[in-house]
């Protein structure tokens, strides 16, 4: 009888998960980090259940440690990735999802993605990411939201209200992902936290699915979670406070993809406003093509900006960082354990390439090599991480 | 049975035997199904080491170019959950979407190529496609060992000029395609283990041998169903996402 109940209860269960260490070298030293080696190891453990043909549970767990304090030191399970070092442990998700014909409800912390493009998502406002030990590739990180999606024929409706806001997780002041200007030098950096916003995000989202063609437009109202830095300064001590906030955003998005004979084209485009002072209101977009040739698979487009008011130019922004820059990837599947892959952000200030071979090793294991070369200006948000060129050798064993 | 209605019987056998797009109506007529689940296992060989091996779950409702698909993988462990939802046409190129766990959004994904390899197998995505008889022109070319050699000419774009294929007089299964690009002989695809399900002939077992390559994969369907009751909402981007 147990067993039989186990065997019911097992088939509605699913699992999977990974270790992975990875370790990156930096040939170079930084200003503020003279760190050239970091290790960093990370377990995720995903699971679900499906209670009813209706009611779906889902959850995930991380458990990761590092050498360069990126990560806390402290037992205690994080639920919702406000802290500014990595928890060690924490909920990454945690949501039921209900399920009744057209309609489609999810609750609790989890990945809500939005957007078509696939160089940059000006459009993907509830997924904030993780830009610890890389301003680059990024993990994306759960919302605590509800999100009602209705079908209806070709048309989805996506409705997303946000009750508590999740940050990105910014570079530590003292280490090489944040760059000190050299006006700065010698001044001491105190990282003074951050101030959350109150108050919920909502947002609102219709795809239509075509003929050959999709698109949709959307809407957010709520706050930018890539955080301004407010700052005191005392002069006794030559000491610099840092301290981040978070300006009220509110985006009018639209994206499309249309397949065409030779290339798919994508687009997606943002308009960004605020009311809070000080800031900045601009326009991202994205343009890109895409095409596979046998084994390659070749994405290359132009992200572009319009800035339209500046403001406060103490900002950490990668999305706009990487905007007004030619961006393109190309993937080799050399057989099926085999990979390589080149990808790369381009313009006449910095650039960015990465080269990347990965394989895999039976059916759990994974080894990535990984070369990326970072080139340009101070002035330029990709060129003032020139020293932060790397080598990185990761192994994951999933199950 | 008088001998007047055997000779006419045998009469219209004879005239339908030697028409083959007939014939491969036929085995269209008796493979239909409004729907079908399996289990795959593919496994990729090197010569004669076995290099990968992938599994998924497949659903179809629908058949011949108003089908829809979803193709769940479910191992290796490192592609588990990965999707892929395929919507076809009768008249234009299927639309499909992949949803990837680890970046946790579904992406538009157009083959301009079909000849691209499956996920890294011996298998192009043509050659995973439903043949409908009215995409080909055929030709008997004569039999063979108890089958019908017949001739296929694409009449759309396709990285082949023509497939040889070979199907049984005694149960209308095809059992081998020989499938020829422009250099040449390039794929050999092999259908054995037959089995009848739910009174359809059905492969357990398809191998395909890259000329080219010199490698071959091998395809096999467990717990194979047909005719079951699958939902229209379950082939929807927004099921790749629920379901991941």
């Amino acid at each position: 009888m147990i067993p039989l109940l186990f065997t019911i209860l097992a088939q509605n269960f699913e699992q999977r998960g990974f270790i992975d260490n990875s370790t990156t070298f930096y040939p170079q030293t930084a200003l503020n980090d003279p760190a050239q080696i970091v290790n960093e190891t990370l377990f995720r453990w995903e699971v679900s259940y499906k209670v009813t043909p209706w009611l779906k549970l889902s959850g995930a767990v991380d458990a990761t440690t590092d050498t360069h304090q990126q990560v806390e030191r402290a037992l205690r399970l994080d639920f919702d990735d406000r802290s500014i070092q990595r928890p060690a442990f924490s909920l990454r998700r945690y949501s039921a999802t209900l399920h009744k014909g057209k309609f489609t409800a999810e609750l609790g912390r989890q990945f809500i993605r939005w957007g078509k493009a696939d160089i940059l998502n000006p459009t993907d406002r509830f997924a904030p990411k993780d830009y610890l030990s890389n301003v680059v590739d990024a993990d994306f990180l759960g919302v605590i939201a509800a999100r009602v999606t209705i079908e209806s024929g070709n048309n989805t409706y996506d409705l997303v209200w946000q009750p508590w806001f999740t940050p990105s997780r910014t570079p530590l002041l003292d280490q090489r992902w944040t760059v000190v200007p050299a006006q700065a030098q010698g001044v001491t950096l105190d990282d003074l936290g951050a101030r959350y916003p109150g108050g919920s995000q909502y947002g609102a989202r219709w795809n239509h699915v075509g003929s050959g063609y999709e698109y949709s437009f959307c809407f957010f109202d709520g706050f930018n979670n890539l955080p301004l830095f407010s700052t005191t300064f005392d002069a006794v001590t030559n000491t610099a406070g840092l301290q981040r906030y978070y300006p009220e955003l509110r985006l009018y998005g639209a994206d499309a993809a249309v397949p065409l004979r030779w290339f798919t084209v994508k687009g997606e485009a943002a308009y960004f406003s605020s009311t809070t002072p000080d800031t900045d209101q601009y326009a991202l977009y994205v343009i890109q093509l895409e095409r596979q040739v046998k084994e390659w698979s070749f994405v290359g487009g132009y992200a572009g900006e319009i800035l339209t008011r500046a403001g406060n130019p103490l900002e950490f922004a990668p999305d706009r960082g990487f905007a007004r820059s030619f961006v393109g990837r190309a993937g080799w599947t050399i057989d099926a354990n085999r990979s390589l892959a080149i990808s790369a952000a381009v313009r006449a200030a910095g650039s960015f390439t990465r080269f990347e071979y990965s394989q895999t090793y039976g059916q759990h294991w994974r080894a990535t090599a990984a070369l990326a070369w970072i080139r340009g200006d101070m002035t330029d948000f990709i060129g003032e991480y020139r020293r932060n060129s790397y080598a990185s050798l990761g192994i994951r064993y999933s199950f | 049975m008088n001998r007047l209605t055997l000779l006419m019987l045998a009469i219209s056998a004879s005239a339908f035997a030697q028409d083959p797009r007939q014939i491969i109506e036929e085995v269209q007529k008796r493979t239909r199904s409004n729907s079908q689940r399996y289990a795959g296992t593919l496994e990729v060989m090197g010569g004669e080491s076995r290099i990968a091996i992938k599994k998924w779950v497949f659903e179809r409702l629908g058949s011949f170019g108003q089908s829809k698909a979803v193709l769940r993988f479910t191992a290796p462990a490192e592609v588990k959950g990965v999707a892929l939802l395929i919507v076809n046409h009768p008249d234009r190129a299927s639309d499909q979407w992949m949803w990837r766990p680890n970046i946790g959004r579904d992406q538009r994904i157009a083959l301009q190529d079909r000849s691209t390899r499956f996920f890294g197998t011996d298998f192009s995505f043509e050659d995973l496609e439903e043949r409908d008889v009215d995409q080909f022109d055929f030709k008997l070319l004569g039999d063979e060992g108890g089958a019908w050699k017949i001739e296929s000419r694409p009449r759309k774009s396709s990285q082949y000029t023509h497939s040889i294929m070979w199907v049984k007089k005694d149960n209308y299964t095809i059992t081998k395609v020989e499938a020829y690009n422009k250099n040449g002989l390039a794929r050999v695809i092999d259908y054995r283990d037959f089995e009848q399900v739910k009174g359809i002939w059905t492969a357990r077992t398809t191998e395909v041998f890259d000329v080219g390559r010199k490698s071959h994969t091998i395809l096999k369907f467990d717990k194979l169903e047909y005719d079951l009751p699958l939902k229209d909402d379950e082939f929807t981007v927004q099921a790749l996402r629920r379901e991941s």
